[in-house]
This record gives structure tokens, sequence and C-alpha cells, in this order.
């Protein structure tokens, strides 16, 4: 029985807003949650009928933040319709790109986003410098900034901020909440580490830019990388600006080993409990990325493709997005329409008609009975599947990796935890920082292999060979998937005539936030927010914690309301 | 980073959905007849991405679609924004335009100067192109953006080559 109601709504139409809806029973703890978002699903209007070499450029422009990333699965569905296989060093300055992009993304998601949820800033005013540089000593031995001065000064910035009321950029959160139980040392030492990374990611965009031309939106073309590479050249990308790629990359693995991943596992010390909170669906979807051959080779993926049932590690199962019996997606729940008889499609035949038969907007709350969003309920072989860091490292895991068994292994003996702690909110942020060691690994290894290609010689970035349409099938179909930062991101295109017949996207916000299955089974985020307590519902920093650790795609307006419907309070979460 | 321009016109916004891409609409006919020491800058949805774009510029100009409740079309522009109210933004990128600035101001990467130059949308939904009020106010707002620009004293650029051009088609 429902004692209050925690809500969450699409206020506009425009991309940007999720709503989560949540009800809280007499023990304080969540018994029933719905996930309701706005999503990009007006692709296919915009792209039908356009010449499938430019579809890239208009899916950059879908999501704000991972432009790249949605180009990336563009090209490569495009090249997989048609029957491009790129070059060596187009591959490679794809993984470039997508690695340095999956770095900088989950950083900032770490410090500018989630780490509020965890670390008070205002009680860092109160914080000793002396005993915090002590503190970030034993944290991080290497990392230079850590003495009494640097954190006195850093107090001091932070109170002039906090006395002007330009708080700003901290001012989203439920200070002095007594979910927080980080040390004033442990809060200052943090915020320290905000400012560094927020230093530090104005630079690692540079890589883009050497390879993709202009930042914020990188050029891309189909059949490879539009760049020519000469290493004695002063008109192409040559071993000078290599080398100002190779800079970022070991500043990235730094910023990485030394400031992210220790205050990870610093701040997870603090809170265990939530290694037991906010688990939710049991199923692992990963499509797999960083091809170490060519993206057709699977098997050589440093991020393996497959997915995870009911948590059972010791068994992988085949993932093929092609198949039409695999992955489908249902609007039962969803306000659009499908043809009479039909209750899933698969993308590649996707249908996104919009049928909106909610309350009129601005409303109280959901229809938890009947259609509640306009995100798609995507299913994996009848299954609600999770996916984004969590999803590629248990798949990872699960198909026996060494690496990824190592870094994992590795983090839950410095936190002395099960592996089971992983299937948790805890569990889902400690696996983007797990993740992100990783890729900043890779991401050396792949620009070493770029180099080794280059000085044998090999200097082709694209092949052009079937750049025009009339050299394609008449009929033809493809499929590219890109693991954003957030997860499993795929297209599918359908091409007729050189033209874009039909084209769809299933982005992982899709996957995470949908809506409830024609079964009655709950998306990734309702089924994660089960259980979990609610301090206070004017506060509801839990339920900020466990969407937060999705890294959702959408900003979030979410309000609370009482058992009579009466409102609470909005909570704006970002 | 010292050889960037001292000026910097920053078009927001999606083109995908119609009037916010207004922002990019006119950075288009800004860049048209370019200025020196002026860069333009298309920074689609991008927030913090773009910080690192704002260090070492005196002056920088945002253009973006901005609902205020007056009627479509209508020009707004903001002397320094961040001092006035948050602008109600109606676009789909709010809270990343005012991220960035409040980033830049934590960094001490704000320039001296900031002025946003916004126009009222009608429509705000899925498709390329802007609605006919929004259209019209155009030249409006670009001549507004001109004057702005016109009033910043500016030195000379430095531009870099660009290895990576887009492949001639």
């Amino acid at each position: 029985m429902s004692a209050e109601r925690i809500v969450v709504d699409p206020v506009t139409r425009i991309e940007g807003h999720l709503r989560i809806e949540a009800m809280l029973g007499e023990d304080k703890r969540i018994n029933e949650a719905l996930s309701s978002g706005t999503m990009w699903r007006g692709l296919e209007t915009i792209l039908k009928g356009r010449d499938p070499r430019d579809a890239w450029a208009f899916a950059e422009r879908i999501c704000g933040v991972c432009t790249s990333i949605h180009a990336i699965a563009s090209v490569r569905a495009v090249e997989d319709a048609v029957g491009i296989e790129i070059p060596a060093n187009a591959e490679r300055i794809r993984n470039i790109i997508y690695l340095t992009q999956v770095i900088q993304d989950h950083v900032i998601h770490f410090y500018h986003l989630h780490a509020l949820d965890w670390v008070d800033v205002v009680s860092a005013l109160s914080a000793d410098p002396k005993a915090t540089a002590e503190l970030a000593q034993t944290v991080s031995p290497h990392w230079p900034l850590a003495t009494p001065g640097y954190f006195s000064d850093m107090a001091a910035t932070l109170k002039r901020f906090v006395e002007s009321g330009q708080l700003g950029i901290f001012a989203n959160a439920y200070w002095g909440h007594p979910a927080y139980k980080l040390p004033p040392e442990a809060n200052l030492m943090a915020v320290a580490h905000y400012l560094e990374a927020l230093k530090w990611q104005k630079d690692v965009v540079k890589i883009h830019t050497v390879f993709g031309g202009k930042n914020p939106h990188p050029n891309f073309v189909v059949g490879g990388m539009p760049c020519s590479i000469d290493l004695d050249s002063d008109n192409a990308i040559n071993i000078e600006r290599l080398n100002l790629v190779r800079e970022q990359i070991l500043r990235a693995a730094e910023i990485v080993e030394q400031l992210y991943y220790p205050d990870l596992l610093a701040i997870a010390g603090f809170y265990p409990e939530w290694a037991e909170i906010g688990g939710g669906v049991p199923n692992y979807l990963a499509y797999g990325e960083v091809p170490r051959n060519s993206i057709r080779d699977v098997d050589s993926f440093r991020m393996p493709r497959g997915a995870v049932l009911d948590r059972d590690l010791s068994r992988i199962h085949e993932v093929d997005p092609k198949d039409p019996q695999q992955i489908g997606e249902e609007v039962s729940r969803s306000w659009y329409r499908y043809p009479d008889g039909t209750t899933r499609l698969h993308p590649s035949v996707g249908i996104t008609e919009p049928q909106y038969d909610g309350p009129a907007p601005p409303y109280r709350h959901l229809d938890e009975n009947g259609s509640y969003s306009w995100i798609k309920t995507p299913r994996w072989r009848n299954h609600a599947m999770e996916v984004g860091p969590l999803a590629r490292l248990v798949v990872g895991y699960a198909a026996g990796d060494a690496e990824i068994k190592e870094v994992v292994g590795e983090a839950l003996a410095a936190l002395k935890l099960p592996a089971a702690a992983l299937f948790s909110t805890l569990g889902r942020t400690a696996a983007r920082a797990l993740e992100t060691r990783l890729a900043s690994r890779w991401l050396m290894d792949e620009f070493d292999a770029l180099l080794a290609n280059l000085r044998n010689g090999d200097t082709a970035t694209s092949d052009t060979r079937l750049w025009e349409p009339s050299s394609w099938p008449a009929d033809c179909s493809g499929f590219g998937s890109c693991e954003a930062p957030r997860g499993a991101l795929g297209h599918w295109v359908h091409i007729k005539d050189g033209k874009i017949a039909n084209y769809q996207a299933v982005v992982p916000t899709t996957w995470n936030a949908s809506p409830k299955g024609e079964d009655g089974s709950r998306g990734a985020y309702e089924e994660s927010l089960l259980g979990t307590p609610v301090h206070d519902p004017q506060q509801p920093l839990e339920i900020l914690r466990t969407v937060h650790s999705f890294d959702p795609c959408l900003a979030c307006a979410s309000h609370v309301y009482g058992p009579d419907g009466r409102k609470l309070s909005t909570v704006q979460v970002r | 980073m010292s050889d960037v321009a001292p000026v910097l016109v920053l078009g927001l916004g999606n083109l995908l959905l119609t009037d916010d891409g207004v922002g990019l609409a006119l950075l288009e006919r800004l860049a048209a007849e370019p200025l020196d020491g002026v860069e333009y800058l298309d920074g689609g949805t991008q927030g913090l991405a773009l910080c690192g774009r704002l260090v070492g510029r005196r002056a920088l100009i945002l253009l973006d679609c901005l609902a205020f409740g007056a009627a479509p079309g209508t020009v707004h522009v903001l002397d320094d924004p961040l001092r006035h109210a948050p602008p109600r933004s109606g676009s789909a990128h709010e809270a990343n335009a005012g991220e960035l600035l409040r980033a830049a101001l934590l960094l001490g990467d704000l320039p001296e100067r900031v002025v946003l130059v916004g126009v009222e949308p009608d429509q705000l939904r899925t498709r390329i192109g802007l609605s006919e009020p929004v259209e019209q106010a155009l030249p409006t707002a670009e001549a507004a953006a001109r004057r702005v620009l016109e009033s910043l004293t500016v030195t000379l650029p430095v531009t870099e080559p660009d290895p990576c051009a887009s492949p001639s088609r």
C-alpha cells in the first residue's frame, strides 16, 4: 500500500526530460516506480529520403553530448548495408575518438554530476586543510596537488563562491542531508578534484580536433575518416600533431589513475550499504566495442558482445542485433501506435507513430495502468535489459576476458566486497571508473597501433571504391552500433535506390529508462528503485543516487507527491 | 592558447528542433561576412565540452533560442546574462548554456564581456527549418549581433590551418 508518491514528467516534448514516479511504502522504501521520458524519436522522419552518406551529420545532432558516438554508429550502419570495409587506420582513429569520448564523459559524469550525490560541498567548508592534505596523500600518493597550502586556497575559493551566492554549479543538491557520510576533509578533497577534472577536460578534446577537424562536431565519412595523415607533411596530420595526441593520452591516464579511480575507491568506502541497493533488472546487454581488427570481426572486440541473464556469470548468450527474434520494441505502455495485431517490432522495420492518450500537461501523475512514456520498451528475447558500463563489464567478465576480470577483481579486493556487490548502485558507479581505466589503456594501445601502421607505410584513411550509390545494391539494410558512454547504441538503416527508406536508432536510455513491457516487466530504472529507502521525500537524494548511477542522457525533472496527489516538492535532476 | 581570436561568437541550439536552431542560423549569417578578430563556432547542444573554447577570449557572444514568453520572433539582447536572473530558456540545452558559463566563471575563464542575443521561438518540434516569425526575425537579430560586435574593440585574429577539412564531394 503506497503511502506517498514521487513523480517525474516530460514538461515539454523536447529532448531532455525524464520523469520518475516512485511510490513510498509505510516503511519509507520505494515499492513501485514508473519511468517516463521524451526521447529522440523523430530521426526517421528527418532522415527518410536523404542520402545515406549524409546521415551521420544529422545523427550527430541527436545528442548534445554523444555527437561522435552517434556519428560512428551511423557510418557503421551505412557501411554495413552497402558492404564497405574501412581501412585499418580509420578503424584505429575511430577507436581513438571513441575512447577519448568515453574517458572525458565518465570523468565528467563522476565529478560534475554524480559526485555531488555523495559529496557535501558545504561540509567541505569546515575541513582542515592540513588533514585534507594528509588524506589526499594517502588516497593518491603520486598526485602532486596535495599540500595544505593547495587545500587552504581551495577552501578559500569555495568559501568565496558560497558567500557570493554564486554556488551556481553546486547549487543543485541537498547539502546537510543525513545520507551524506563523508568527513569534511574527504568532501574538500573531492571538490578540489572536481575543479581539476573540469580544468583537464578543456584540453582532452584536442584529440578530437586533431582527428575529426572541428570540435564539437567532428567530421566523419562513410568509408573511413576524412583526414589525411602524413608523418612528414605540413599539410596533413603529421608527427607533431600526433605527439600532441600522445601527450593528451598520457595526461588522461594520469587523471584516471591518480584522481578518478582513487577518489572512487575512497568515496565508495564510506557507502558500503549502497552495494546492496539499486541492483535492478538482473539482465545485461552489450553490443561490444573497440575492435582490434575490423568492426566486422566481433571476436576482436576489446569489450565483448553478448548478454548475461539472471546475473549468471557462468554463461554468456550470443547477441545478434540483426536477428528479428532477438531485439524487439513494444509500445503497449508508450504513446505510440503499431498496426493492429503487432505488439513488437524489430528496429530494422521499426515504426514511430505518436498516439498521445495521456493527460493534458501539466498533470499531477501518470496513469500507471495505461501508457505513460514517450520512450518505447525494447526487450532482448523478452527480457528487460540494463545497458552501460556495468553491463559491459558483466558481459566481459562472463566472457572470461582476463583484463576485465583483473580490474574488477582489484577493485572488489580494495573495497573488500564480494562479486555480488557489482549488481548495485555502487557497483554501477564503480563499473564506470573501472571501464575508464581500461579505456585509457586501450587508448594508448590504439594510438601505438595507428603509429606502427603509419610507420609501415600504410597511410590510407578511407576507401572510396563504393562511394557512389550506383555501386550499391538497389535494396540493402545495415546495422551499426557504438557503445555510448551510457550504453549500447544501435542504428538500423534500410537503403533503397541510394536513398534512406527507413532509419531507427535505439539509444541506451531507451533500454534503461523504458516503461513496463507488455508482460508487466519493469524497465531498468524502475526495477532499480524498488526497495530504496527514502529518508525525506522532500529531498529524495537516494533516488538521485540510483538514477544518476545510470548516467541518464535526459535531464530530469522530478516531482514528489503525497498520497492524496498533493505536490510535496519538485526536484530538478540534471 | 594565447593565439585564439579575442572574440568568440558561439551559436547554440539543435538544428533538428525547428526554432531551437535559430542560434545556428544566425551564426551562419554572421559568419558569411566574417570580421577580423572574431571566431565563429557552432556549439550545437554542447555544454561543458565547450569550456576550452572560452579560454583566452575577451568577449563572448552567445546566439540562442530564448523563451521569455514574448511574441515569437522577438529579439532579446542580454548584456552579462549570468548577472541577470537565470534566463528561463525554453530550449533543450538550457542547462548546458548556463552550466557552461558557470563552469567558466568557476575556472576563471569567463570573458570580460558576455552578451546573449536570443530569439523567441514559435515551435520546438522535430523538423529542420525555422518557423515563419523566427525566420523573419533573422535580419533584426543579425543587425543586433553586428552592433554588439562593432562595439567591441578587437585585435587581429590568428587563424590555424585545418588539416581535417571536409572531403570534397
